[in-house]
């Protein structure tokens, strides 16, 4: 099986990510080959970090440092009609998110996304896709070419690794950069004037169970008594309970406390992005099948209010903070 | 500006979901269906983006449930329906619906589609990028503010992950998925809902869909290693702060 790698780069560096996507399409092309494509302003990182492939073609020019989705997509849809790959791969990304439905569409292809796992059965291919929240995995086989948007985390990070220049083809951008209809006006890194939750050790963080406004207080006080940093999920920050620098996941901040205790957190892919490696991980929820307790460490089943009242009365009779 | 915002019926995020008698779907016959979150969203950007620029919201919907939202959409400030045919006992999935969505688009000669940026049902998620895709329209997905700006061209912000904002024009016609509205969605007031539903709905019929992948079979995640703490929140909280003390993370213990 010939699989298309198309991963990103950042400041003309791959991102970690390409390196689990390089994994991905080994773990499924047999004796087949494993080509990159790679997007950037020269393809030195290329040459020097991303051997892993069977070979590479670059897209590179001085503007591609900061290529938007809709030039990736541009790129990504050439690469498809010169190598008519079986599979092609991309990450499961803000960027790619944009790129990869827009290429597959233009291209014809079918997709597989939330992916969490590839296989070959008898030829064929089978793409194991997450979906509710996390909850359910999907079994999709492909008969034809396909195009799988793959999680980060799932696969291991194949190891860097020169490339020979001989097996980096050049691909053609043409009008890739001229014919562009979304402009990048400037991107911002993220304030640490509030707080920091990427450096907190010990973080309580609200779901969508909190109810409502007026009960994020409750864990207020308990984030206090643990010395704790308050934070919310998306649905938490969205309803404007919690400011935005509070929210962890794939479109808040990733972290890495000692502590991360969830109350009524349900557990999105998207949430266990931003969370899934902290060292210690309690998880409190009503339902017994949300997708956070498949990450926990600990995990109590029930009422997160009951919950609340109880760790609450004790933490403060012991002085805990 | 005339905005189309595509409103899709989901199941609840809390509910139990059964698998069918196959095993290639899920049992729908008491599924609890409501507005999927990010289309909720889309649909508020819309309204603000209309009450800021005047002009339109043709608010489409589909999904068990569609005639309901609508009425929703209208008595928040769409200013017309329409339904699209659906099969009740099928999971929305953006190839199906896209290649319908893109020829009302056209047909109607809107600016702008905004659509969630995703829908937990969806196996291809992103319905933006392939409405986008088949018109070869501008798209951009993860928006958190839309405006419009000086030259005319959409301005957008974008939340690209790590707490990283990007800031873009978008030229329109464009399509959006919508991440969060600049604003939480507000509520339909029972007066408003109340006239909303004196508001004619049309339907659609359902185009052909976009080449997709069959669903082969559907598992529960596989659960976790997690330790249950106890079986009543108080036993539950004791032993945790037995675990906190026992690593450190608090002083004593009872």
């Amino acid at each position: 099986m010939k699989v298309l790698v198309c991963g990103e780069s950042r400041d003309n560096q791959p991102e970690r990510l390409f390196f689990e996507l390089l994994t991905a399409g080994r773990s499924v092309a047999d004796s087949g080959e494993v080509v990159a494509l790679w997007i950037g302003s020269d393809d030195d990182a290329l040459r020097s970090q991303l051997g892993q492939a069977d070979r590479a073609i670059a897209a590179t020019d001085p503007r591609l440092t900061s290529a938007t989705a809709e030039v990736y997509a541009t790129l990504l849809l050439k690469a498809i009609e010169s190598e008519k790959p079986d599979l092609t791969i991309v990450g499961y990304t803000a960027r790619g998110l944009d790129y990869g439905p827009a290429a597959a569409t233009r291209a014809g292809l079918p997709m597989g996304v939330y992916v969490v796992g590839l296989e070959r059965n008898e030829g064929r291919l089978a793409i194991h896709s997450q979906i509710y929240g996390g909850k359910m995995i999907a079994r999709l086989e492909a008969v034809g070419a396909v195009l799988a948007m793959v999680s980060p985390g799932v696969f291991a990070e194949a190891p860097a690794a020169p490339l020979d220049a001989s097996r980096i083809a050049k691909l053609d951008i043409g009008d890739a950069l001229s014919s562009t209809k979304v402009h990048l006006i400037e991107e911002t890194a993220p304030s640490r004037s509030d707080v920091d939750l990427t450096t907190a050790e010990r973080i309580v963080c609200v779901g969508r169970g909190i109810g409502d406004e007026q009960s994020i207080d409750l864990a207020r006080e308990l984030s206090r008594l643990l010395g704790a940093e308050i934070a919310g999920s998306r649905p938490v920050v969205d309803n404007g309970w919690l400011p935005k620098p509070r929210q962890v996941g794939k479109s808040g901040q990733k972290v890495r406390p000692k502590l991360y205790l969830a109350l009524g957190v349900s557990g999105a892919p998207e949430h266990l992005e931003g969370m899934s490696r902290s060292e210690l991980i309690v998880a409190v929820n009503t339902d017994p099948n949300a997708p956070i307790f498949n990450v926990a460490h600990f995990a109590a089943n029930c009422d997160l209010f009951d919950f609340l009242d109880c760790l609450t009365e004790q933490l403060s009779e012991l002085g805990a903070a | 500006m005339k905005i189309l915002v595509l409103l899709r019926m989901s199941p609840e995020p809390e509910g139990a979901l059964d698998l069918n008698a196959d095993g290639t779907g899920l049992d729908r016959e008491w599924l609890d269906l409501r507005l999927n979150d990010f289309d909720d969203h889309a649909l508020e950007e819309a309204v603000l983006l209309k009450e800021a620029a005047g002009g339109s919201v043709i608010a489409v919907a589909v999904g068990e449930g569609a005639q309901r939202t609508l009425q929703m959409a209208i008595a928040r400030g769409a200013t017309s329906a329409i339904a699209i045919d659906w099969p009740n006992d099928r999971m929305i999935v953006a190839p199906s619906i896209a290649p319908t969505v893109a020829a009302l688009a056209r047909d109607l000669a809107v600016d702008v589609v905004m659509t969630g940026v995703q829908m937990s049902e969806d196996i291809v998620g992103q319905a933006a990028p392939i409405i986008g895709g088949l018109l070869g329209w501008a798209h951009i997905s993860g928006t958190s503010n839309v405006s419009i700006s000086a030259g005319g061209a959409l301005a957008v912000t974008q939340e690209r992950g790590s707490g990283f904002v990007a800031k873009y024009l978008v030229a329109t016609p464009a399509v959006l998925g919508v991440q969060t509205a600049s604003k939480p969605p507000r509520y339909a007031s029972g007066t408003k809902l109340r006239q909303a539903a004196k508001t004619p709905i049309e339907s659609v019929a359902l185009g052909k869909a976009c080449p997709m992948l069959p669903v082969v079979s559907l598992r529960p995640t596989k659960s976790g290693s997690a330790k249950p703490l106890g079986a009543s929140p108080k036993l539950a909280a004791e032993t945790l702060v037995r675990v906190l003390a026992d690593k450190g993370l608090i002083r004593g213990a009872p």
